[in-house]
């Protein structure tokens, strides 16, 4: 192959694979919108609040970032609002742990936010990010499940709290909370968080039936192993 | 080899500015690293800290380009820099800019309230990965890179010497120009965002920065080792050729699980295997051409040329590709996996490349035909060794947390401060072993040809 033929090789060969693209590119703007619900302005304005803030310079989202936060596609299915906007407010004062820093996010600010997120939430992203196997296989094998490890399940407890190293970091582990907390306690606490525990950000479980309350109270007490630090 | 055009000097101002980011890029990295350990490390926060460690990174790369090229096209023009004046001007204004927007992130990063809306967009911060400079500063470094644009072609059509090496370098950096402006509008939707934030992001590091690699690569072998210009060039119009097919269309690999349709995955998927092939392609010209030709006289300087090549595809083609896949990247997608393919990828195609360029060019602007070579080599393993050990953890947290949070579906936060943590502490001691690495290049930067060559060489 001379020199020339090289170069020209090079330079169409580039622009027609650049055509191919530009036509891909104008065909998946004209679907992009039937992939995903319509974008209000408070979405849009939370998306402002989520560049002011610079959340990509730790979290990811649709799984691009910083890598050193949770990805936040999918959160606001994932955790109750009343959790989310306490902590965008004020991460410290939900969870002594959190790593995240108290940014000065204002009431209206969170309330946009979990809009936008919860727009992101709905964005038909091909089935990412996949239902992890191994904690979607466990519920099903074996044994049957009481009504209140079904509730457990069902609510999406785990989302926050964790038993036995499953689930979430963002609220108390429960894998001892048999141990530490009675009956009446615990029914309470569902009904009305705040009034036993001050400045909770769990949601209020009162529309539960009185069994369901029951079936749910009785799991959390037969959660009494020992956690070692 | 020494000079033979006055003006080549300006290579060094960007090179200086270039090293000096490099350390800084590497001190903030280590900030970082232990903020993984220990996030309330340091005063600022780690959002801030990474958008110093990744601006940094890609500025001090660009800068180190732009010096290059200025040195390439008045060597392969054979004359003059059409303007120097305008030269020194583009980059004081450019080192100015860049002053300014970091210290707008350090005080965003003190006061997140200061990043105001200022006309639509924020003032300090735009809050995107790689492109967070304000746009007031994207306008900026426009008028920066059109600048340097107009002083190189002026200097090409000088002499309208239109050699291969300066036309494939210079398209790559009009490629590189145009790819910056889908970065610099707003849209509503995240995922139109997203979409239009990889035009950038991917083009530029797997299309224009490539081609810049391929035309530099070439113009190295032909100054190192003599190689002849019509065989160097027909390979470097192959390499770059072969990284445009498929590296434009391997852009869709970015797009599987950003809301784009699924037919991304199988564009994606083919495209972005096939991209480590002109990697494959450069290692074997630089294997071949160095083979051919044994009269070398800068040795550290083909050493690093060839480094470039090897890591270029070990980092780019090797760690891409074990990810690349739309089935393995489903589970992979957003974790460590990535880390450790951009710290490999970045430093084996860009940090070498441009550290390469520095020991090609610029004992001739310091005018010395030999110099101690022995601080370049004992930087080069500090370098690569610590380099290696830092993405081999990151690799290994990066399929631990695979495992457990996408596989098992343990939570994130567990994952990171639990298992992973010695990940992150090895990580962190690997880092002071590259910032040893940098200290001693750093060194060696402004020492080289200022003190005699044999002094101590035989060790």
């Amino acid at each position: 192959m001379s020199n020339k033929a090289a170069r020209n090789l090079f330079i169409y060969g580039s622009l027609f694979f650049f055509v191919i693209f530009l036509a891909l590119t104008f065909d998946t703007m004209g679907k992009l919108d039937k992939r995903a619900p319509e974008i209000t302005e408070e979405v849009n304005a939370g998306k402002m609040v989520w560049h002011k803030y610079d959340c990509i310079g730790c979290h990811t989202i649709f799984g691009n970032g910083s890598y050193f936060a949770p990805d936040m596609t999918k959160t606001a299915e994932k955790k109750p609002k009343e959790y989310l906007k306490k902590f965008l407010m004020d991460p410290k004062a939900v969870n002594p742990q959190a790593s995240m820093p108290k940014l000065g996010i204002t009431s209206e600010e969170a309330d946009k936010l979990i809009a936008f997120l919860g727009w992101t939430s709905k964005v038909d992203t091909n089935g990412w990010p996949p239902k992890p196997i191994l904690a979607t296989a466990a519920g099903v094998a074996g044994r049957e499940l009481t009504g209140g490890q079904k509730l457990y399940q069902s609510l999406g407890c785990s989302n926050c709290h964790m038993v036995n190293g499953i689930g979430g970091t963002t609220a108390p582990e429960l894998t001892n909370v048999g141990s530490k907390r009675d009956k009446a306690w615990l029914t309470g606490h569902f009904k009305n968080p705040s009034a036993y525990v001050p400045n909770s950000a769990m949601p209020a479980f009162g529309n539960l039936s009185e069994k369901e309350l029951n079936d749910l109270t009785d799991y959390m007490l037969t959660l009494k192993q020992e956690v070692k630090k | 080899m020494t000079i033979k055009h006055e003006s080549q000097k300006i290579a060094q101002n960007f090179y200086t500015f270039a090293v000096l980011l490099f350390l800084v890029q590497v001190v903030v990295g280590i900030i970082a690293a232990v903020q993984f350990i220990w996030p309330g490390f340091f005063i600022l926060n780690f959002n801030t800290i990474r958008t110093l460690h990744i601006n940094a990174l890609v500025v001090w790369l660009l800068v180190g380009f732009m010096g290059a090229t200025y040195y390439v096209v008045s060597e392969e023009s054979e004359t003059e820099l059409w303007s120097l004046p305008l030269a020194k001007f583009q980059f004081w204004a450019t080192v100015v800019t860049i002053t300014a927007v970091v210290l707008g992130y350090i005080i965003m990063g003190l006061y997140p309230q200061a990043n105001i809306l200022v006309s639509g967009t924020q003032l300090l911060n735009e809050g995107r990965e790689y492109i967070e400079a304000p746009r007031w500063a994207d306008i900026l470094i426009v008028v920066s890179v059109l600048l340097f644009l107009l002083n190189c072609s002026m200097t090409v059509f000088k002499t309208k010497k239109w050699t291969g090496i300066q036309g494939v370098l210079l398209g790559g950096l009009v490629f590189l120009a145009l790819m910056y402006l889908p970065g610099m509008f707003y849209t509503k939707s995240m995922v139109k965002d997203q979409f239009w934030w990889w035009w950038v992001v991917h083009l530029w590091v797997e299309g224009a920065w490539e081609i810049i690699a391929g035309a530099l690569l070439a113009f190295m072998l032909m100054k190192l080792i003599g190689a002849k210009r019509e065989v160097v060039e027909k390979w470097m119009y192959i390499e770059v050729g072969l990284v445009m097919f498929t590296g434009i269309l391997g852009t869709g690999h970015h797009y599987y699980w950003i809301g784009t349709p699924s037919y991304w995955l199988w564009v994606g998927g083919i495209f972005s295997s096939l991209e480590p092939l002109p990697l494959l392609v450069m290692v074997w010209d630089a294997f071949r051409t160095t083979r051919e030709h044994r009269q070398v006289t800068n040795k550290v300087g083909l050493f690093y040329a060839v480094a470039h090549a090897i890591f270029n595809f070990v980092g780019a083609g090797l760690w891409g590709i074990i990810h690349t896949l739309p089935q393995v990247n489903k589970w992979t997608h957003g974790t460590q996996i990535t880390t450790a393919h951009g710290h490999l990828a970045f430093y084996g195609a860009y940090v070498l490349l441009v550290m390469a360029m520095i020991y090609v060019t610029l004992p001739a602007i310091r005018g010395v035909k030999e110099f101690n070579s022995s601080r370049a080599y004992q930087s080069f393993w500090w370098l690569t060794i610590s380099m290696v050990f830092i993405v081999l953890t990151i690799t290994g947290a990066g399929m631990v947390q695979t495992y457990m949070e996408r596989l098992m579906g343990l939570d994130y936060v567990a994952v990171k401060a639990n298992y992973n943590l010695w990940f992150w502490i090895l990580r962190a001691i690997f880092g002071v072993g590259f910032l040893v690495g940098v200290g001693i290049f750093v060194v060696d930067y402004f020492k080289l040809g200022k003190e005699p060559a044999r002094l101590k060489s035989a060790a």
